[in-house]
Protein backbone atom coordinates (compact mmCIF):
# COMPACT_ATOMS: atom_id res chain seq x y z
CA UNK A 1 0.00 0.00 0.00
CA UNK A 2 1.30 3.39 -0.89
CA UNK A 3 -0.84 5.40 1.47
CA UNK A 4 -2.32 5.08 4.87
CA UNK A 5 -6.05 4.97 4.51
CA UNK A 6 -8.25 6.01 7.37
CA UNK A 7 -9.20 2.59 8.67
CA UNK A 8 -5.66 1.29 8.88
CA UNK A 9 -4.06 0.61 12.22
CA UNK A 10 -0.60 1.98 12.86
CA UNK A 11 1.16 -0.25 15.35
CA UNK A 12 3.01 1.99 17.78
CA UNK A 13 2.93 3.00 21.38
CA UNK A 14 1.53 6.37 22.34
CA UNK A 15 -0.69 7.73 25.10
CA UNK A 16 -3.51 7.60 22.58
CA UNK A 17 -2.84 3.96 21.71
CA UNK A 18 -3.15 3.08 25.38
CA UNK A 19 -6.54 4.69 25.92
CA UNK A 20 -9.61 2.52 26.35
CA UNK A 21 -11.25 1.92 22.95
CA UNK A 22 -14.67 2.86 24.35
CA UNK A 23 -13.34 6.23 25.44
CA UNK A 24 -11.76 6.83 22.06
CA UNK A 25 -14.91 5.86 20.18
CA UNK A 26 -17.14 7.98 22.37
CA UNK A 27 -14.83 10.97 22.18
CA UNK A 28 -14.57 10.63 18.40
CA UNK A 29 -18.33 10.64 18.00
CA UNK A 30 -18.69 13.63 20.28
CA UNK A 31 -15.99 15.63 18.52
CA UNK A 32 -17.37 14.76 15.09
CA UNK A 33 -20.82 15.99 16.11
CA UNK A 34 -19.50 19.14 17.76
CA UNK A 35 -19.04 21.33 14.66
CA UNK A 36 -22.71 20.80 13.84
CA UNK A 37 -23.86 21.99 17.26
CA UNK A 38 -21.29 24.69 17.93
CA UNK A 39 -20.66 26.91 14.95
CA UNK A 40 -18.97 29.99 16.32
CA UNK A 41 -15.38 30.60 15.21
CA UNK A 42 -14.15 30.45 18.79
CA UNK A 43 -15.61 26.94 19.29
CA UNK A 44 -13.94 25.85 16.08
CA UNK A 45 -10.57 27.16 17.26
CA UNK A 46 -11.01 25.16 20.46
CA UNK A 47 -12.02 22.04 18.60
CA UNK A 48 -9.25 22.23 16.02
CA UNK A 49 -6.77 22.95 18.79
CA UNK A 50 -7.86 19.80 20.59
CA UNK A 51 -7.64 17.71 17.43
CA UNK A 52 -4.13 18.99 16.74
CA UNK A 53 -3.10 18.22 20.31
CA UNK A 54 -4.52 14.71 20.01
CA UNK A 55 -2.75 14.23 16.68
CA UNK A 56 0.55 15.19 18.30
CA UNK A 57 -0.13 12.76 21.13
CA UNK A 58 -0.90 9.93 18.72
CA UNK A 59 2.62 10.12 17.21
CA UNK A 60 1.02 9.80 13.78
CA UNK A 61 3.17 11.70 11.26
CA UNK A 62 1.35 14.83 10.17
CA UNK A 63 1.89 14.07 6.51
CA UNK A 64 0.35 10.61 6.76
CA UNK A 65 -2.61 12.07 8.58
CA UNK A 66 -3.17 14.80 6.00
CA UNK A 67 -2.80 12.28 3.23
CA UNK A 68 -5.89 10.44 4.41
CA UNK A 69 -7.84 13.48 3.22
CA UNK A 70 -7.11 12.40 -0.33
CA UNK A 71 -9.67 9.62 0.07
CA UNK A 72 -12.50 12.17 0.23
CA UNK A 73 -11.10 14.60 -2.30
CA UNK A 74 -13.80 14.04 -4.91
CA UNK A 75 -16.67 13.96 -2.44
CA UNK A 76 -15.38 17.20 -0.96
CA UNK A 77 -14.94 18.69 -4.40
CA UNK A 78 -18.54 18.00 -5.41
CA UNK A 79 -19.96 19.01 -2.06
CA UNK A 80 -18.16 22.32 -2.25
CA UNK A 81 -19.51 23.16 -5.67
CA UNK A 82 -22.96 21.90 -4.82
CA UNK A 83 -23.23 24.30 -1.89
CA UNK A 84 -21.45 27.05 -3.79
CA UNK A 85 -24.04 27.11 -6.54
CA UNK A 86 -27.20 26.18 -4.71
CA UNK A 87 -27.11 28.41 -1.64
CA UNK A 88 -29.23 31.52 -2.10
CA UNK A 89 -27.90 34.84 -0.85
CA UNK A 90 -25.83 37.84 -1.76
CA UNK A 91 -24.68 37.36 -5.35
CA UNK A 92 -20.93 37.47 -5.90
CA UNK A 93 -20.68 36.45 -9.53
CA UNK A 94 -23.33 35.86 -12.13
CA UNK A 95 -22.35 33.84 -15.18
CA UNK A 96 -25.23 33.47 -17.61
CA UNK A 97 -27.84 32.87 -14.97
CA UNK A 98 -25.69 30.65 -12.76
CA UNK A 99 -25.16 32.56 -9.57
CA UNK A 100 -22.42 32.21 -7.10
CA UNK A 101 -23.15 33.62 -3.66
CA UNK A 102 -21.11 34.73 -0.72
CA UNK A 103 -23.25 32.50 1.49
CA UNK A 104 -22.61 29.61 -0.88
CA UNK A 105 -18.88 30.08 -0.62
CA UNK A 106 -19.15 30.04 3.15
CA UNK A 107 -21.46 27.01 3.19
CA UNK A 108 -19.16 25.10 0.82
CA UNK A 109 -16.12 25.88 2.92
CA UNK A 110 -17.99 24.83 6.08
CA UNK A 111 -18.87 21.49 4.52
CA UNK A 112 -15.28 20.88 3.50
CA UNK A 113 -14.12 21.76 6.98
CA UNK A 114 -16.58 19.34 8.59
CA UNK A 115 -15.66 16.60 6.16
CA UNK A 116 -11.94 17.05 6.83
CA UNK A 117 -12.54 16.97 10.56
CA UNK A 118 -14.61 13.81 10.18
CA UNK A 119 -11.85 12.07 8.22
CA UNK A 120 -9.03 13.22 10.48
CA UNK A 121 -10.84 12.14 13.63
CA UNK A 122 -11.71 8.76 12.12
CA UNK A 123 -8.11 8.36 11.01
CA UNK A 124 -6.82 9.22 14.48
CA UNK A 125 -9.18 6.65 15.97
CA UNK A 126 -8.27 3.86 13.60
CA UNK A 127 -4.53 4.66 13.46
CA UNK A 128 -4.32 4.22 17.21
CA UNK A 129 -6.88 1.46 17.84
CA UNK A 130 -6.47 -2.03 16.43
CA UNK A 131 -9.50 -3.69 14.93
CA UNK A 132 -9.53 -6.15 17.80
CA UNK A 133 -9.70 -3.31 20.33
CA UNK A 134 -12.37 -1.57 18.27
CA UNK A 135 -14.44 -4.72 18.20
CA UNK A 136 -13.90 -5.35 21.88
CA UNK A 137 -15.01 -1.81 22.70
CA UNK A 138 -17.99 -2.07 20.41
CA UNK A 139 -19.05 -5.36 21.93
CA UNK A 140 -18.82 -3.89 25.39
CA UNK A 141 -20.79 -0.78 24.42
CA UNK A 142 -23.45 -2.79 22.60
CA UNK A 143 -23.51 -5.40 25.37
CA UNK A 144 -26.95 -4.38 26.74
CA UNK A 145 -28.50 -5.16 23.34
CA UNK A 146 -27.71 -8.83 23.94
CA UNK A 147 -30.70 -8.90 26.28
CA UNK A 148 -32.88 -8.14 23.27
CA UNK A 149 -31.45 -11.32 21.74
CA UNK A 150 -29.49 -9.41 19.16
CA UNK A 151 -26.40 -11.43 18.10
CA UNK A 152 -24.02 -8.63 19.12
CA UNK A 153 -21.00 -10.86 19.59
CA UNK A 154 -21.44 -12.47 16.18
CA UNK A 155 -21.92 -9.15 14.43
CA UNK A 156 -18.81 -7.79 16.08
CA UNK A 157 -16.90 -10.90 15.02
CA UNK A 158 -18.01 -10.41 11.42
CA UNK A 159 -16.94 -6.79 11.62
CA UNK A 160 -13.54 -7.69 13.05
CA UNK A 161 -12.88 -10.22 10.33
CA UNK A 162 -13.98 -7.78 7.62
CA UNK A 163 -11.70 -5.08 8.99
CA UNK A 164 -8.85 -7.52 9.25
CA UNK A 165 -9.04 -8.25 5.53
CA UNK A 166 -9.27 -4.68 4.25
CA UNK A 167 -5.50 -4.24 3.84
CA UNK A 168 -5.18 -7.75 2.41
CA UNK A 169 -7.72 -6.95 -0.27
CA UNK A 170 -5.97 -3.71 -1.18
CA UNK A 171 -2.63 -5.49 -1.48
CA UNK A 172 -4.23 -8.11 -3.63
CA UNK A 173 -5.79 -5.55 -5.96
CA UNK A 174 -2.42 -3.89 -6.34
CA UNK A 175 -0.78 -7.19 -7.18
CA UNK A 176 -3.46 -8.18 -9.68
CA UNK A 177 -3.32 -4.79 -11.39
CA UNK A 178 0.42 -5.22 -11.87
CA UNK A 179 0.05 -8.79 -13.10
CA UNK A 180 -2.64 -7.96 -15.65
CA UNK A 181 -0.81 -4.82 -16.73
CA UNK A 182 2.11 -7.10 -17.57
CA UNK A 183 -0.31 -8.98 -19.83
CA UNK A 184 -1.15 -5.80 -21.68
CA UNK A 185 -4.26 -4.79 -19.72
CA UNK A 186 -4.88 -1.08 -19.78
CA UNK A 187 -6.34 0.68 -16.75
CA UNK A 188 -5.59 4.31 -17.40
CA UNK A 189 -5.86 5.16 -21.06
CA UNK A 190 -7.37 3.19 -23.89
CA UNK A 191 -11.05 2.91 -24.72
CA UNK A 192 -13.61 2.22 -21.96
CA UNK A 193 -14.25 -1.31 -23.23
CA UNK A 194 -10.61 -2.26 -22.83
CA UNK A 195 -10.40 -0.61 -19.47
CA UNK A 196 -13.42 -2.56 -18.32
CA UNK A 197 -11.86 -5.81 -19.51
CA UNK A 198 -8.82 -4.90 -17.44
CA UNK A 199 -10.89 -4.45 -14.30
CA UNK A 200 -12.75 -7.69 -14.91
CA UNK A 201 -9.36 -9.39 -15.05
CA UNK A 202 -8.68 -7.93 -11.61
CA UNK A 203 -12.00 -8.43 -9.87
CA UNK A 204 -12.79 -11.98 -10.92
CA UNK A 205 -9.60 -13.41 -9.38
CA UNK A 206 -10.09 -11.11 -6.40
CA UNK A 207 -13.51 -12.62 -5.66
CA UNK A 208 -12.29 -16.13 -6.33
CA UNK A 209 -9.56 -15.72 -3.74
CA UNK A 210 -11.90 -13.95 -1.30
CA UNK A 211 -14.29 -16.90 -1.37
CA UNK A 212 -11.46 -19.35 -1.02
CA UNK A 213 -10.10 -17.40 1.93
CA UNK A 214 -13.53 -17.27 3.56
CA UNK A 215 -13.84 -21.02 3.24
CA UNK A 216 -10.38 -21.64 4.65
CA UNK A 217 -11.05 -19.27 7.52
CA UNK A 218 -14.34 -20.98 8.33
CA UNK A 219 -12.67 -24.38 8.40
CA UNK A 220 -9.79 -23.09 10.49
CA UNK A 221 -12.16 -21.49 12.99
CA UNK A 222 -14.25 -24.61 13.25
CA UNK A 223 -11.16 -26.77 13.64
CA UNK A 224 -10.20 -24.67 16.63
CA UNK A 225 -13.57 -25.13 18.27
CA UNK A 226 -15.33 -21.90 17.34
CA UNK A 227 -19.04 -22.39 18.07
CA UNK A 228 -20.44 -18.92 17.88
CA UNK A 229 -19.14 -15.87 19.60
CA UNK A 230 -21.33 -15.96 22.72
CA UNK A 231 -19.13 -18.67 24.23
CA UNK A 232 -16.03 -16.54 23.92
CA UNK A 233 -14.27 -15.04 26.87
CA UNK A 234 -11.67 -12.31 26.76
CA UNK A 235 -8.08 -12.50 27.86
CA UNK A 236 -7.99 -8.76 28.51
CA UNK A 237 -10.93 -7.10 30.22
CA UNK A 238 -11.57 -3.46 29.54
CA UNK A 239 -11.30 -1.17 32.50
CA UNK A 240 -10.92 2.57 32.68
CA UNK A 241 -7.60 3.92 33.92
CA UNK A 242 -6.76 7.35 35.26
CA UNK A 243 -5.63 8.41 31.77
CA UNK A 244 -9.04 7.37 30.42
CA UNK A 245 -10.85 9.50 32.99
CA UNK A 246 -8.56 12.41 32.21
CA UNK A 247 -9.32 12.05 28.50
CA UNK A 248 -13.05 11.94 29.17
CA UNK A 249 -12.74 15.04 31.34
CA UNK A 250 -10.79 17.00 28.71
CA UNK A 251 -13.09 16.09 25.85
CA UNK A 252 -16.21 16.87 27.88
CA UNK A 253 -14.73 20.15 29.07
CA UNK A 254 -13.81 21.27 25.58
CA UNK A 255 -17.22 20.30 24.24
CA UNK A 256 -18.97 22.10 27.05
CA UNK A 257 -16.94 25.25 26.64
CA UNK A 258 -17.49 25.19 22.89
CA UNK A 259 -21.23 24.92 23.42
CA UNK A 260 -21.24 27.64 26.09
CA UNK A 261 -19.30 30.00 23.84
CA UNK A 262 -21.94 29.25 21.26
CA UNK A 263 -24.76 30.19 23.68
CA UNK A 264 -23.04 33.39 24.68
CA UNK A 265 -22.37 34.15 21.04
CA UNK A 266 -26.01 33.82 20.10
CA UNK A 267 -27.08 35.91 23.09
CA UNK A 268 -24.82 38.75 22.12
CA UNK B 1 17.13 -6.86 -25.00
CA UNK B 2 19.52 -5.19 -22.59
CA UNK B 3 18.11 -4.61 -19.12
CA UNK B 4 19.92 -2.19 -16.85
CA UNK B 5 19.14 -1.20 -13.29
CA UNK B 6 20.91 1.98 -12.29
CA UNK B 7 21.21 2.88 -8.64
CA UNK B 8 17.77 1.41 -8.07
CA UNK B 9 16.10 2.08 -4.72
CA UNK B 10 12.62 1.11 -3.69
CA UNK B 11 10.72 1.93 -0.52
CA UNK B 12 7.17 0.72 -0.03
CA UNK B 13 4.69 3.03 1.70
CA UNK B 14 7.15 5.89 1.50
CA UNK B 15 6.39 8.76 3.86
CA UNK B 16 4.24 6.69 6.21
CA UNK B 17 5.14 4.91 9.44
CA UNK B 18 4.82 1.65 7.52
CA UNK B 19 7.66 2.57 5.16
CA UNK B 20 9.68 -0.47 4.20
CA UNK B 21 12.90 -0.32 2.24
CA UNK B 22 12.91 -3.18 -0.25
CA UNK B 23 15.82 -2.33 -2.57
CA UNK B 24 18.98 -0.34 -1.93
CA UNK B 25 21.34 0.92 -4.63
CA UNK B 26 20.90 -1.99 -6.98
CA UNK B 27 23.06 -1.89 -10.10
CA UNK B 28 22.61 -4.67 -12.59
CA UNK B 29 22.93 -5.42 -16.30
CA UNK B 30 21.31 -8.36 -17.98
CA UNK B 31 22.16 -8.98 -21.61
CA UNK B 32 20.15 -10.74 -24.32
CA UNK B 33 19.91 -14.51 -23.97
CA UNK B 34 21.32 -14.65 -20.46
CA UNK B 35 19.97 -17.03 -17.84
CA UNK B 36 20.03 -15.24 -14.51
CA UNK B 37 18.85 -16.46 -11.12
CA UNK B 38 17.74 -13.99 -8.47
CA UNK B 39 18.42 -15.49 -5.08
CA UNK B 40 17.82 -14.31 -1.55
CA UNK B 41 16.07 -15.08 1.71
CA UNK B 42 12.40 -14.27 2.22
CA UNK B 43 11.83 -10.52 2.19
CA UNK B 44 15.20 -9.77 0.60
CA UNK B 45 13.56 -7.91 -2.29
CA UNK B 46 13.58 -10.49 -5.10
CA UNK B 47 10.00 -9.90 -6.17
CA UNK B 48 10.39 -6.15 -5.95
CA UNK B 49 13.51 -6.30 -8.11
CA UNK B 50 11.99 -8.38 -10.90
CA UNK B 51 8.85 -6.24 -10.96
CA UNK B 52 11.12 -3.26 -11.51
CA UNK B 53 12.94 -5.06 -14.31
CA UNK B 54 9.53 -5.55 -15.94
CA UNK B 55 8.78 -1.83 -15.57
CA UNK B 56 5.81 -2.44 -13.28
CA UNK B 57 6.95 -0.32 -10.36
CA UNK B 58 8.10 3.24 -10.12
CA UNK B 59 11.52 3.46 -8.47
CA UNK B 60 11.86 5.60 -5.38
CA UNK B 61 15.28 6.48 -6.75
CA UNK B 62 17.34 5.42 -9.74
CA UNK B 63 15.91 3.81 -12.86
CA UNK B 64 15.58 0.75 -15.01
CA UNK B 65 16.49 0.97 -18.67
CA UNK B 66 15.17 -1.42 -21.30
CA UNK B 67 17.40 -1.05 -24.36
CA UNK B 68 18.16 2.44 -23.11
CA UNK B 69 14.54 3.47 -22.51
CA UNK B 70 13.30 4.27 -19.00
CA UNK B 71 11.04 1.34 -18.16
CA UNK B 72 8.19 2.60 -15.99
CA UNK B 73 7.26 5.72 -17.97
CA UNK B 74 3.90 6.09 -19.65
CA UNK B 75 5.34 6.82 -23.08
CA UNK B 76 4.58 4.62 -26.11
CA UNK B 77 8.29 3.78 -26.39
CA UNK B 78 8.40 2.51 -22.81
CA UNK B 79 5.18 0.57 -23.34
CA UNK B 80 6.62 -1.08 -26.44
CA UNK B 81 9.70 -2.14 -24.46
CA UNK B 82 7.63 -3.46 -21.56
CA UNK B 83 5.60 -5.59 -23.94
CA UNK B 84 8.76 -7.48 -24.81
CA UNK B 85 8.99 -8.68 -21.22
CA UNK B 86 6.82 -11.48 -19.92
CA UNK B 87 6.57 -11.86 -16.17
CA UNK B 88 4.91 -14.67 -14.27
CA UNK B 89 4.16 -13.62 -10.71
CA UNK B 90 4.40 -15.97 -7.79
CA UNK B 91 1.40 -18.36 -8.11
CA UNK B 92 0.38 -17.00 -11.53
CA UNK B 93 -2.71 -19.23 -11.48
CA UNK B 94 -4.22 -16.71 -9.03
CA UNK B 95 -4.67 -14.29 -11.93
CA UNK B 96 -6.86 -16.54 -14.04
CA UNK B 97 -10.23 -14.97 -14.72
CA UNK B 98 -11.71 -16.14 -18.02
CA UNK B 99 -14.38 -18.80 -18.59
CA UNK B 100 -12.29 -20.94 -20.91
CA UNK B 101 -8.64 -21.82 -21.23
CA UNK B 102 -8.57 -20.43 -24.75
CA UNK B 103 -9.90 -17.03 -23.72
CA UNK B 104 -7.57 -16.90 -20.75
CA UNK B 105 -4.48 -17.47 -22.89
CA UNK B 106 -5.85 -15.09 -25.52
CA UNK B 107 -6.10 -12.15 -23.08
CA UNK B 108 -2.51 -11.00 -23.65
CA UNK B 109 -2.40 -11.37 -27.45
CA UNK B 110 -5.77 -9.60 -27.71
CA UNK B 111 -4.41 -6.72 -25.69
CA UNK B 112 -1.61 -6.51 -28.22
CA UNK B 113 -4.31 -5.79 -30.81
CA UNK B 114 -3.63 -8.86 -32.96
CA UNK B 115 -6.13 -10.26 -35.47
CA UNK B 116 -8.47 -13.10 -34.46
CA UNK B 117 -6.56 -15.58 -36.59
CA UNK B 118 -3.20 -14.53 -35.19
CA UNK B 119 -4.57 -14.73 -31.65
CA UNK B 120 -5.81 -18.28 -32.28
CA UNK B 121 -2.45 -19.34 -33.72
CA UNK B 122 -0.61 -17.90 -30.75
CA UNK B 123 -2.92 -19.53 -28.21
CA UNK B 124 -2.47 -22.95 -29.81
CA UNK B 125 1.29 -22.43 -30.01
CA UNK B 126 1.54 -21.33 -26.39
CA UNK B 127 -0.61 -24.20 -25.09
CA UNK B 128 1.61 -26.66 -26.96
CA UNK B 129 4.66 -25.04 -25.37
CA UNK B 130 3.36 -25.73 -21.86
CA UNK B 131 2.36 -29.26 -22.81
CA UNK B 132 -1.40 -28.81 -23.01
CA UNK B 133 -3.33 -30.03 -26.02
CA UNK B 134 -5.07 -26.97 -27.55
CA UNK B 135 -8.01 -28.89 -28.99
CA UNK B 136 -8.69 -30.82 -25.81
CA UNK B 137 -7.99 -28.03 -23.34
CA UNK B 138 -9.05 -24.89 -25.19
CA UNK B 139 -12.72 -25.15 -24.24
CA UNK B 140 -12.29 -26.20 -20.64
CA UNK B 141 -13.01 -24.07 -17.60
CA UNK B 142 -9.69 -23.03 -16.06
CA UNK B 143 -11.03 -23.10 -12.49
CA UNK B 144 -11.88 -26.79 -12.88
CA UNK B 145 -8.28 -27.74 -13.68
CA UNK B 146 -5.67 -29.01 -11.25
CA UNK B 147 -3.27 -26.53 -9.67
CA UNK B 148 -0.43 -27.68 -11.89
CA UNK B 149 -2.52 -27.38 -15.04
CA UNK B 150 -3.71 -23.93 -14.00
CA UNK B 151 -0.11 -22.86 -13.56
CA UNK B 152 0.64 -24.04 -17.07
CA UNK B 153 -2.36 -22.18 -18.47
CA UNK B 154 -1.15 -19.01 -16.75
CA UNK B 155 2.33 -19.47 -18.19
CA UNK B 156 0.86 -20.05 -21.64
CA UNK B 157 -0.97 -16.74 -21.27
CA UNK B 158 2.38 -15.03 -20.85
CA UNK B 159 4.24 -16.96 -23.55
CA UNK B 160 1.45 -16.20 -26.02
CA UNK B 161 2.62 -12.59 -25.98
CA UNK B 162 5.94 -13.82 -27.44
CA UNK B 163 8.20 -12.05 -24.96
CA UNK B 164 11.93 -11.65 -25.53
CA UNK B 165 12.55 -11.77 -21.81
CA UNK B 166 10.80 -14.21 -19.51
CA UNK B 167 10.76 -13.47 -15.80
CA UNK B 168 9.57 -16.24 -13.50
CA UNK B 169 8.94 -15.53 -9.81
CA UNK B 170 9.17 -18.83 -7.90
CA UNK B 171 7.87 -20.82 -10.87
CA UNK B 172 7.91 -24.21 -9.16
CA UNK B 173 6.56 -23.23 -5.75
CA UNK B 174 3.71 -25.53 -4.79
CA UNK B 175 4.26 -28.10 -7.57
CA UNK B 176 5.00 -31.75 -6.91
CA UNK B 177 8.51 -33.04 -7.70
CA UNK B 178 7.50 -34.30 -11.11
CA UNK B 179 5.71 -31.09 -11.96
CA UNK B 180 8.82 -29.16 -10.93
CA UNK B 181 11.17 -31.26 -13.03
CA UNK B 182 8.95 -31.05 -16.05
CA UNK B 183 8.50 -27.30 -15.77
CA UNK B 184 12.24 -26.74 -15.41
CA UNK B 185 12.92 -28.88 -18.45
CA UNK B 186 10.39 -26.89 -20.46
CA UNK B 187 11.74 -23.54 -19.33
CA UNK B 188 15.20 -24.59 -20.40
CA UNK B 189 13.87 -25.67 -23.77
CA UNK B 190 12.10 -22.32 -24.28
CA UNK B 191 15.39 -20.59 -23.61
CA UNK B 192 17.22 -22.73 -26.15
CA UNK B 193 14.61 -22.68 -28.87
CA UNK B 194 13.47 -19.07 -28.70
CA UNK B 195 16.63 -17.42 -27.45
CA UNK B 196 14.71 -16.00 -24.50
CA UNK B 197 16.45 -14.09 -21.78
CA UNK B 198 15.57 -15.91 -18.60
CA UNK B 199 15.31 -14.33 -15.16
CA UNK B 200 14.27 -16.76 -12.45
CA UNK B 201 13.53 -16.00 -8.81
CA UNK B 202 13.88 -18.94 -6.47
CA UNK B 203 14.98 -20.06 -3.05
CA UNK B 204 15.58 -23.52 -4.38
CA UNK B 205 19.32 -23.68 -5.01
CA UNK B 206 19.26 -27.10 -6.63
CA UNK B 207 16.77 -25.87 -9.19
CA UNK B 208 18.69 -22.68 -9.87
CA UNK B 209 21.88 -24.69 -10.30
CA UNK B 210 20.20 -26.58 -13.11
CA UNK B 211 18.60 -23.61 -14.76
CA UNK B 212 20.83 -20.56 -14.68
CA UNK B 213 24.40 -19.61 -15.51
CA UNK B 214 24.56 -16.47 -13.42
CA UNK B 215 23.28 -15.72 -9.94
CA UNK B 216 22.45 -12.39 -8.32
CA UNK B 217 22.32 -12.72 -4.55
CA UNK B 218 20.23 -10.27 -2.54
CA UNK B 219 20.41 -9.58 1.15
CA UNK B 220 18.10 -7.03 2.77
CA UNK B 221 17.56 -5.30 -0.57
CA UNK B 222 21.24 -5.09 -1.54
CA UNK B 223 23.09 -7.08 -4.18
CA UNK B 224 25.77 -8.91 -2.20
CA UNK B 225 27.00 -11.12 -5.02
CA UNK B 226 26.61 -11.23 -8.79
CA UNK B 227 28.56 -13.78 -10.74
CA UNK B 228 28.73 -17.21 -12.36
CA UNK B 229 26.34 -19.68 -10.74
CA UNK B 230 29.23 -22.05 -10.05
CA UNK B 231 31.06 -19.47 -7.98
CA UNK B 232 28.12 -17.98 -6.06
CA UNK B 233 26.27 -21.24 -5.38
CA UNK B 234 29.36 -23.01 -4.03
CA UNK B 235 30.34 -20.20 -1.65
CA UNK B 236 28.88 -21.62 1.54
CA UNK B 237 29.96 -18.71 3.76
CA UNK B 238 28.40 -16.15 1.43
CA UNK B 239 25.14 -18.04 1.08
CA UNK B 240 24.82 -18.64 4.80
CA UNK B 241 25.49 -14.98 5.56
CA UNK B 242 22.57 -14.16 3.26
CA UNK B 243 20.32 -16.48 5.24
CA UNK B 244 20.37 -19.34 2.74
CA UNK B 245 21.68 -22.87 2.61
CA UNK B 246 23.93 -24.39 -0.08
CA UNK B 247 22.89 -26.82 -2.85
CA UNK B 248 22.80 -30.41 -1.64
CA UNK B 249 25.73 -31.44 -3.81
CA UNK B 250 27.86 -28.60 -2.49
CA UNK B 251 26.94 -29.48 1.11
CA UNK B 252 27.99 -33.08 0.47
CA UNK B 253 31.30 -32.04 -1.08
CA UNK B 254 32.00 -29.69 1.81
CA UNK B 255 31.35 -32.53 4.26
CA UNK B 256 33.71 -34.82 2.34
CA UNK B 257 36.34 -32.13 2.34
CA UNK B 258 35.97 -31.69 6.08
CA UNK B 259 36.51 -35.46 6.38
CA UNK B 260 39.81 -35.12 4.54
CA UNK B 261 38.87 -35.84 0.93
CA UNK B 262 40.53 -33.39 -1.48
CA UNK B 263 37.38 -32.79 -3.54
CA UNK B 264 36.51 -29.56 -5.35
CA UNK B 265 33.40 -28.05 -3.81
CA UNK B 266 32.08 -26.15 -6.83
CA UNK B 267 30.22 -29.05 -8.42
CA UNK B 268 26.58 -27.96 -8.18
CA UNK B 269 24.63 -30.86 -9.66
CA UNK B 270 24.37 -34.37 -8.20
CA UNK B 271 25.87 -35.92 -11.32
CA UNK B 272 28.76 -33.45 -11.23
CA UNK B 273 29.34 -34.18 -7.56
CA UNK B 274 29.26 -37.93 -8.23
CA UNK B 275 31.83 -37.56 -11.01
CA UNK B 276 34.04 -35.47 -8.74
CA UNK B 277 33.86 -38.03 -5.93
CA UNK B 278 34.70 -40.85 -8.33
CA UNK B 279 37.61 -38.87 -9.75
CA UNK B 280 39.09 -38.25 -6.32
CA UNK B 281 38.56 -41.84 -5.24
CA UNK B 282 40.32 -43.09 -8.32
CA UNK B 283 43.19 -40.69 -7.71
CA UNK B 284 43.48 -41.84 -4.11
CA UNK B 285 43.46 -45.50 -5.14
CA UNK B 286 46.24 -44.82 -7.63
CA UNK B 287 48.34 -43.23 -4.92
CA UNK B 288 47.79 -46.24 -2.73
N1 LIG C 1 3.13 -4.24 -1.41
C1 LIG C 1 3.97 -4.06 -0.39
N2 LIG C 1 3.75 -3.12 0.56
C2 LIG C 1 4.61 -2.94 1.58
N3 LIG C 1 5.72 -3.64 1.75
C3 LIG C 1 6.00 -4.59 0.86
C4 LIG C 1 5.15 -4.86 -0.26
N4 LIG C 1 5.69 -5.86 -0.98
C5 LIG C 1 6.82 -6.21 -0.34
N5 LIG C 1 7.01 -5.45 0.76
C6 LIG C 1 8.17 -5.53 1.68
O1 LIG C 1 9.36 -5.33 0.94
C7 LIG C 1 10.36 -6.25 1.29
C8 LIG C 1 10.80 -7.06 0.08
O2 LIG C 1 9.71 -7.82 -0.37
P1 LIG C 1 9.77 -8.79 -1.62
O3 LIG C 1 8.40 -9.30 -1.85
O4 LIG C 1 10.44 -8.11 -2.75
O5 LIG C 1 10.70 -9.96 -1.05
P2 LIG C 1 11.00 -11.40 -1.67
O6 LIG C 1 12.49 -11.53 -1.67
O7 LIG C 1 10.29 -11.59 -2.95
O8 LIG C 1 10.40 -12.36 -0.54
P3 LIG C 1 9.70 -13.80 -0.71
O9 LIG C 1 10.80 -14.78 -0.90
O10 LIG C 1 9.03 -13.99 0.61
O11 LIG C 1 8.76 -13.74 -1.85
C9 LIG C 1 9.76 -7.11 2.40
O12 LIG C 1 10.25 -6.62 3.61
C10 LIG C 1 8.29 -6.91 2.27
O13 LIG C 1 7.69 -6.96 3.54
MG1 LIG D 1 8.72 -12.88 -3.62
Amino acid sequence: MNLLLPGMYMAADSPLHRLDPRVKMGASLLLMALPFAAQSPLSQVLLVGLVIAVARLSRAPLLALLRTLRTVFWIGFFMFFFFLFTTPGEVLVNIQGITLTWQGLLAGATQIYRLCLLVIITALLTFTTSSIQLAHGLESVLGPLKRLRLPVAELVMVLTIALRFVPTVFDEIEKLVKAQRARGADFRSGNPWRRMRGWIAVFVPLFVSAFRRAEELAIAMEARGFRGAQHRTRLYQLSLTRADWLAILIVLAVSLIALLVEQRGSLL
Amino acid sequence: MLIEAENLNHTYALGTPLAQVALRDVNLQIGPGERVGILGASGSGKTTLVQHLAGLLQPTEGRVLLDGIVAHRRTPAALAQRRRIGIAFQNPEDQIFEQTVFREVAFGPRNLGLSQAEVATRVAWALELVGLNPTLMGGRIPFALSGGEMRRVALAGILAMRPHVLILDEPTAGLDPRGRQELLRRVKRWHQEMGLTLIVVSHNLDELARLVERVVLLKAGRVVADGPARRVLSDAALLRSAGLDVPHSVALLHALRAAGWPVRTDQLLPEEAAAEILRVRRAMEEIR
